[in-house]
């Protein structure tokens, strides 16, 4: 059994709580914006609670998945006990007192700013301190990380990386870099606000920070699903992985393009420059790159399975698939929202089209496709396939997981597509209510509804998921044989040296976003256009 | 896989990221960017990048913008000293004419007691600098000190506010949850009561004909010193029998 299973059962149980209950947050939300409720009477309390909700589920809930999933794969791939067990526990503290810290202010309605800050907007500084805290916490798993890789490569020299690990240290790299631009925003602009040593704030200059995090923060969310679409799915569905190379070129593709391309996010921002807000654009279509080559080598590695279960023809192997496996159901649903999804993104990224859907209900529909949907489905299966290694004990039966796929999958759909319709009529984002029985808006008032019956679905699925894993640490103890992650076609002798390494892929990474955000940076540094800042308690 | 080969995986990935780059940065800050054939490269460059370029015929003459220039510093927040507040009630006595011996009009003009420091402060610096126009007020500030306005400000702040709960549920739905579709915020959410932004002023038991005043100068636009113009926005909006229902609200008169 895994060794450090309690530190990774913490990680992976307060993530889970955490996302519960900000989905039921997020329910509600839905519920009092929609035709079926009166107005919220007192809109500051909508506003607690979208800042409650994207605090947990983007700053806390990932990061607490990347962590655990993160030790865990220090032990499963390098097969060595994790270095520095007594840091761990150290940085999951500081994260879920980070995490409390921050909540705690949200609802006392001392930080309703949304968990993007949006100075000039200031909140109490103890939000912010406790959002510093999480990613203080989250920083310590990165060097973590590192240390353990660097111990692994001292005793095994000149081997290559196991994948899982390799992708693993890909992801806190890259994050670790990313959280640089908010925490700049943060620690040098909004705190010495907040702490009421200045009085005013660069708004323009906090906005092409935190677009710094903003985008790349995604891709941040999105690493423990591709990891998982790698070195899970093709071992659980009994095939073998297509391309070890290919795997190892998507995840460092993604530490290179993900950080220069935030500015699409402020397309419709007057303080950039058009040329830097084209250069973003081409980027972003850069970043679909690794995501395309990972379609192909899982779609490729799940044909692998099935032709193995004696599936054959064109497009009739498709049926030989395990379709009864829950991982197997999962990756569909995944892939099938990660197509909708990255559809979507292809219009956000083009700037004539996002400027059509700039700030509307699309861009809500657009994230919790991507996240929501396909990036979380896959954070049931890490931990579907976990639980029995972390518990020693069975996950009982598959139909009720599927059930809870199933639930999530339909749920997600109905909640966001909808959504992208309400953008294009023009319903903007982050309303707390609108007055349906006027007859410009009246025919958008469906689509509110139909989020409320989603996200219904998805609390009944989120409720279930606890209750599988809460069912699994009582059930019957069981004798496993040792977890192993997927194996590739052609046994990995050797790696390129660029693709056993991080150099390159770190050089291009920073010298991209010193390309692209260097001169935006110093530019409005120069211009000094601060503002009084509004403060919001 | 050998030395070589590696090398060139590094090597063609970095190449193409240099390309792809030199690609975007030619077209964003070159090609898109012109003007016309005789725009110089630096023109394009800087117009791309969102450098202000100096137009032809010199920098472009712009007016003196006559909206507030005030930045509440953030020590105003707090409470006042007792020397201020001392201060402040000498200086005060000429203003008692109208807005009361303990800050409490009876003449229509603002109850000044209790209101939150950082509103008077903004207000007299407003009146002083002409951001808020008033033959009387602009007269009074223009020779206030500095120390003068924090004496003032603190001093009407100590003092015990008339009304101070007023209930919600009474509340006319302008002021409890606005109007959507008019593009008009509730009135609670930042003058108090649901919630309150620093920088509003509490409203609670002002006369209701300073109320329909000001909400009649932000709407004509004759007062200007709201910052981001976020009175006149929802002013603009209301209707006389709007601006009346919320003036006798907050004034205390039962609809």
């Amino acid at each position: 059994m895994i060794k450090a299973r309690h530190l990774i059962l913490a990680h992976f149980w307060s993530a889970f709580i955490v996302f519960f209950g900000a989905i039921l947050f997020g329910e509600w939300q839905m519920l009092v914006r929609s035709p079926l409720h009166a107005w919220v009477n007192i809109p500051e309390h909508y506003y607690r609670s979208v800042t409650g909700h994207g605090t947990a589920l983007a700053y806390v809930f990932p990061t607490l998945i990347a962590m655990g999933f993160g030790y865990a794969i220090v032990e499963l791939a390098l097969k060595q006990a994790l270095i520095g067990l007594r840091w761990a526990w150290g940085a999951f503290g500081l994260v879920v007192a980070g995490a409390l810290l921050a909540v705690a202010t949200v609802a006392s309605g001392a930080a309703s700013v949304l968990y993007t800050f949006y100075p000039p907007l200031i909140g109490s500084p103890f939000y912010y301190i406790g959002v510093v805290l999480v990613v203080v916490g989250s920083w310590i798993w990165v060097a973590l990380m590192a240390v353990n890789l660097r111990a692994w490569r001292k005793a095994n020299v000149g081997q290559p990386i196991p994948l899982a690990m390799y992708a693993a240290v890909a992801g806190a790299y890259l994050w670790a870099w990313t959280a640089v631009g908010a925490a700049l925003e943060i620690l040098l602009q909004i705190l010495p606000v907040a702490l009421g040593f200045r009085d005013t704030i660069d708004a323009g200059l906090a906005r092409v920070l935190f677009s710094w995090t903003l985008h790349a923060i995604v891709y941040f969310w999105l690493m423990p699903t591709y990891i998982a679409f790698y070195v899970i799915v093709p071992r659980a569905i009994g095939g073998r992985l297509y391309s070890d190379v290919m795997a190892r070129l998507s995840f460092v593709l993604f530490l290179v393009f993900s950080m220069p391309i935030g500015v699409h996010h402020l397309f419709m921002d007057p303080e950039v420059g058009s040329g830097f807000k084209y250069v973003h654009s081409v980027f972003t279509g850069m970043v679909a790159i690794p995501t395309l080559l990972t379609v192909f080598t899982i779609c490729a590695s799940v044909e692998i399975a099935a032709r193995l279960r004696g599936g054959h023809g064109l497009l009739g192997w498709l049926r030989a698939l395990p379709w009864k496996n829950p991982v197997m159901l999962a990756l569909a649903f995944s892939f099938t929202m990660l197509g909708f999804g990255g559809a979507g993104g292809l219009i956000n990224m083009s700037y004539q089209l996002d400027s059509t859907i700039h700030n509307t209900q699309w861009i809500t529909g657009h994230f919790h496709l991507i996240f929501a949907g396909a990036i979380v489905i896959m954070y049931f299966v890490i931990a579907y396939d976990l639980w029995p290694h972390l518990t020693g004990r069975a996950l009982g039966n598959s139909a009720l997981i599927r059930l809870q796929l199933w639930l999530w999958f339909i749920g997600t759909l109905i909640m966001t597509l909808p959504w992208h319709v309400a953008g294009l009529l023009g319903m903007p984002r982050r309303m707390a209510y609108f007055d349906y029985s006027n007859p410009a808006i009246a025919p958008q008032a469906w689509t509110v509804t139909a989020a409320v019956v989603g996200g219904s679905l998805m609390v009944a699925s989120g409720a279930l998921f606890l209750w599988v894993l809460l069912r699994a640490q009582r059930g019957p103890r069981v004798e496993l044989p040792p977890y192993r992650f997927s194996v590739p076609i052609h046994a990995v002798v050797s790696v390129p040296k660029a693709l056993n390494g991080f150099a390159v892929w770190v050089t291009l990474m920073i010298a991209l976003t010193v390309a692209n955000y260097g001169v935006p940076i110093f530019h409005l540094l120069s211009q000094k256009t601060n503002v009084p800042a509004v403060f919001s308690y | 896989m050998s030395a070589d080969k590696s090398h060139k995986i590094g090597f063609i990935a970095t190449l193409v990221v240099v390309g792809v780059g030199a690609f975007a940065f030619t077209m964003g800050f070159y090609v898109l960017p012109s003007a016309g054939p005789s725009d110089t490269i630096w023109q394009r460059m800087c117009r791309g990048a969102g450098f202000v370029l100096t137009l032809p015929g010199g920098p472009r003459q712009v007016a003196p913008p006559t909206f507030t220039s005030v930045v509440v510093p953030h020590d105003v927040f707090g409470i006042g000293t007792a020397e201020q507040i001392g201060h402040g009630a000498t200086l005060a006595l000429r203003c008692t004419v109208c807005h009361g011996a303990h800050g409490l009009s009876g003449a229509d003009a603002p109850n000044l007691a209790g209101q939150y420091p950082e509103v008077i402060y903004k207000q007299l610096l407003d009146y002083q600098r002409g951001a808020r126009t008033d033959p009387v007020m602009n007269a009074m500030a223009a020779s206030l000190t500095n120390d003068n306005v924090l004496d003032l400000t603190h001093y009407y702040a100590s003092l015990q506010r008339e009304k101070t709960d007023l209930p919600l549920a009474d509340a006319p739905a302008l002021v409890r949850v606005g109007d959507p579709i008019r593009n008009i915020a509730p009135c609670a959410s930042c003058h108090g009561t649901a919630d309150r932004k620093k920088g509003a002023p509490s409203l609670s038991g002002e006369p209701k004909a300073y109320l329909n005043a000001q909400l009649s100068a932000f709407a004509s636009g004759s007062r200007k010193n709201d910052a981001n113009a976020d009175m006149r926005s929802v002013a603009r909006g209301l209707s006389d029998a709007d601006r009346s229902a919320v003036a006798n609200y907050y004034a205390g008169i039962s609809q």
